[in-house]
């Protein structure tokens, strides 16, 4: 029961992602699984020069995305550098007030995540235009009116909270009496902050730092209007996806995807890693202090299947299946692809022909038989259905 | 190398509270010296006024004989030991200890020297690359004395460093204790609500109530002669004998009370007149069941109520025949076995080895 209970839930968690993923390997210009065309990396690459001359941009060549990328990598980087330490200097002084204001202070210091980010984006633009407004044609009109460094700051507005909120969790643990002995052996005020505070927090430091990337990199309300006419990869998705969904698209998002996963698996393999020896050293430690070997027997570990192996055979059985549907029906290759471009065509040309049969001469246009009709002729488009109708009398 | 401190005059307040009030001692360099009291006495803070975390609101620290107002405690010549050690969980044992030494800009080779040096001195050789966490109590508590003295600080404040280790490690860290004091000679002050701690370690103690000095003295001094009935009854046990001075012999007074007369030493200090409240201390191994030809100018009747085995003594509960409890001790190899629950039996005591003090609020009420 919990079984199936869990399935439905993965299912209706990660369905949609899959679909899409499947989507990116398809040659058609719609996002689709069937009806499928030929199985193509060509969303990854090139894209498509369509037959009708329409340029189809895959994740390769598509510039706008690259652009867009680019700056949100930018961006990414300067609210990581600013936020990270504004929230670690509001945590530390947040352990410094003691008294009734210490709950204002949290209050405030906390409010910018539950502001609407529209309206800390707006807000952002108006202020700094007022600011451009005021300098004249120098530095501070410039920059005043530069998206990017607009969305850095909006998005630091409240990025910083996120890391306010990590930094505040972890100093909540940090024993001060640490700080007080590194005093009494003689550091300074800056050499405990830096020689006590920051080992301690770096944990912290690293996960308020990933938080605020992953913030910035996927915002899109803030941005949007502090970008300006500039482009983040957010906001180019958006204007693609206003103009029509583009496999290009499903393309992007498992690329994506893949490298959350990778770094996600790489992470988890270095943590145990570390976990691991840090075990054998309290192992080797108890070991040595330990007297009687009651300890230093050796315990076999029992094979055992691993949870997740379910999983993964069910995606294994559907990929094979997949795999030898699209071998099977040879539904891959150049030759698929030119078939099907080679069919499209055709089917075009036909279109264009019938088009271009159903083409009103001059004649009919002007009336042709029953004259003076030019007016409806544009409405009714084919007057030959009027032919045999008498008159409105 | 050590250094006096003196506290003249001082007062902590926070509010309308005072922490300690009027403080006044010299400690003498070289000296191993307590302050002993109950939790919430003012010890805690006075110890961190000396080391420079909590100026005094009145009065002065003076270490080496210089006011210390105003210093810092990074810059004062102290080290303090906390309570919970606070080591530096991040770092190797030697980064631990030569945290002082690197702060001031010494060298590596020079540190690591250091910290050898030391880590020979509490008998952890070789062990310096070891991270806290894989350290014994009784290791850290070691660690934490050779991190604060790698500065060679003239005074070493010690904030109740052993409550949290166990009876036996406890024991043997007060002879260790003792020991590095006398072999780095510096000053020490101590902190502690133990007395057995105060009593086997210290030169000297300062016995301390409700943010004032009760008594100063050795420690002897302060178990056989104390000032009042606070220290009397907080440092060691004493069984408080009430009642009115009704005669005075030289050194000596009579108190009546309601179960008889007793002959009690006065105090220098604490001059008695006849008609005066007081209290008569006796403490339980100063009772003894009297055989023929002892001496003793002192006899009390008690009602036996219960037993206790302590191992090295036998304790007895009893009362008296107004009520009051007393307790009294015999050493295990006294053979009481005639000695039952509800018997009556009379209890011997000397006058020398009971003091009667003015009446005033005792330690466990």
């Amino acid at each position: 029961m919990m079984g199936i209970y869990i399935f439905i839930f993965f299912a209706y968690l990660f369905g949609p992602l899959i679909i899409m993923s499947i989507t990116a390997f398809n040659s058609a210009e719609f996002p689709s699984i069937t009806p499928w065309e030929c199985f193509s990396f060509r969303w990854f690459n090139e894209g498509k020069i369509a037959y009708d001359g329409q340029h189809l941009a895959g994740l390769l060549s598509d510039w706008r995305l690259h652009d867009g990328i680019i700056s949100s990598l930018i961006i990414g980087a300067g609210v990581v550098t600013l936020s990270v330490p504004i929230g670690m200097a509001a945590a530390i002084v947040l352990t410094q007030v003691r008294s009734q204001l210490r709950d204002i202070y949290y209050s405030i210091s906390i409010m910018p995540v539950l502001f609407p980010g529209v309206i800390i984006g707006i807000s952002t633009v108006v202020l700094w235009d007022r600011i451009a407004g005021l300098g004249g044609e120098g530095f501070i009109s410039d920059i005043g009116r530069n998206g990017i460094f607009l969305t850095i700051l909006a998005q630091t507005c409240f990025i910083s909270t996120y890391c306010f909120l990590i930094f505040v969790a972890r100093l909540q643990r940090f024993d001060q009496t640490q700080e007080e002995a590194a005093l009494d052996l003689g550091a300074s005020q800056t050499q405990v902050f830096f020689k006590i505070l920051v080992p301690y927090l770096s944990p912290a430091i690293a996960s308020a730092a990933v938080i605020a990337f992953l913030f910035s990199f996927e915002n899109y309300n803030t941005t949007v209007f502090s970008i300006l006419s500039d482009q983040t990869l957010t906001t180019v998705i958006a204007s693609k996806v206003r103009l029509g969904i583009s496999p290009a698209l499903s393309a992007l998002a498992l690329t994506i995807i893949a490298l959350t996963i990778i770094a996600a698996v790489t992470y988890e393999v270095l943590r145990r890693r570390a976990e691991k020896r840090y075990a054998e050293s309290q192992e080797k430690f108890v070991k040595e202090k330990a007297a009687d070997n009651r300890i230093n027997k050796k315990y076999k570990a029992g094979f055992k299947i691993p949870k997740g192996i379910t999983a993964i055979l069910l995606i294994v059985v559907f990929a094979t299946y997949g795999a030898t549907q699209i071998v099977k029906n040879d539904l891959y290759g150049q030759s698929c692809i030119d078939a099907a471009d080679k069919e499209k065509k055709s089917k075009f040309l036909e279109q264009l022909q019938t088009l271009e049969s159903n083409e009103l001469t001059d004649e009919e246009l002007s009336g042709g038989s029953l004259g003076g009709n030019q007016d409806y002729g544009d409405i009714f488009g084919d007057p030959s259905l009027f032919q045999d109708f008498g008159g409105f009398d | 190398m050590s250094a006096d401190v003196e506290l003249s005059d001082v007062s902590v307040t926070f509010g309308s509270f005072y922490a300690a009030k009027n403080v006044n001692v010299k400690v003498n360099g070289g000296e191993f010296f307590s302050f002993l009291g109950p939790s919430g006495c003012g010890k805690t803070t006075l110890l961190r006024a000396i080391s420079g975390f909590q100026e005094p609101s009145e009065g002065k620290v003076l270490i080496d004989n210089k006011d210390m107002s105003g210093i810092g405690p990074n810059k004062r010549p102290t080290a303090l030991i906390f309570q919970n050690l606070a080591l530096f969980p991040l770092m190797s044992v030697s980064e631990n200890i030569a945290f002082s030494l690197e702060v001031r800009g010494v060298s590596k080779e020079e540190r690591k020297k250091r910290a050898d040096e030391l880590l020979e001195l509490i008998a952890l050789e070789g062990q310096g690359e070891k991270k806290v966490h894989q350290l014994s109590g009784g290791q850290k508590q070691r660690v934490a004395i050779a991190r604060a003295l790698a500065v060679e600080p003239k005074v070493l404040l010690l904030d109740e460093p052993l409550s949290a280790l166990d009876l036996k490690l406890r024991q043997r860290m007060r002879t260790e204790l003792r020991e590095i004091q006398k072999r780095v000679n510096i000053t020490f002050i101590y902190i502690t609500h133990d007395q057995g701690e105060a009593l086997t370690m210290s030169d000297r103690i300062a016995v301390m109530n409700e943010g004032e000095l009760e008594q100063i003295g050795k420690c002897d001094e302060v178990y056989n002669n104390p000032l009042t009935p606070f220290v009397a009854t907080f440092v060691g046990e004493n069984n408080p004998l009430y009642g009115k001075v009704t005669g005075i012999e030289g050194d000596k007074a009579q108190i009546e009370t309601a179960d008889g007369q007793y002959l009690a030493m006065m105090n220098d200090s604490k001059k008695l007149n006849i008609g005066d409240e007081s209290i008569a201390f006796v403490r339980p191994e100063s009772l003894f069941i009297p055989r023929d030809g002892d001496s003793f100018d002192n006899k009390i009747d008690v009602n036996i109520e219960s037993f206790e085995f302590e191992g090295n003594l036998k304790n007895f509960y009893a009362r008296l025949q107004s009520g009051a409890k007393i307790k009294f001790s015999v050493p295990n190899a006294i053979d009481t076995s005639s000695i039952s629950s509800g018997s009556s039996i009379a209890l011997g005591f000397d006058s020398s080895k009971s003091v009667i003090l003015p009446k005033a609020s005792l330690a466990i009420d």
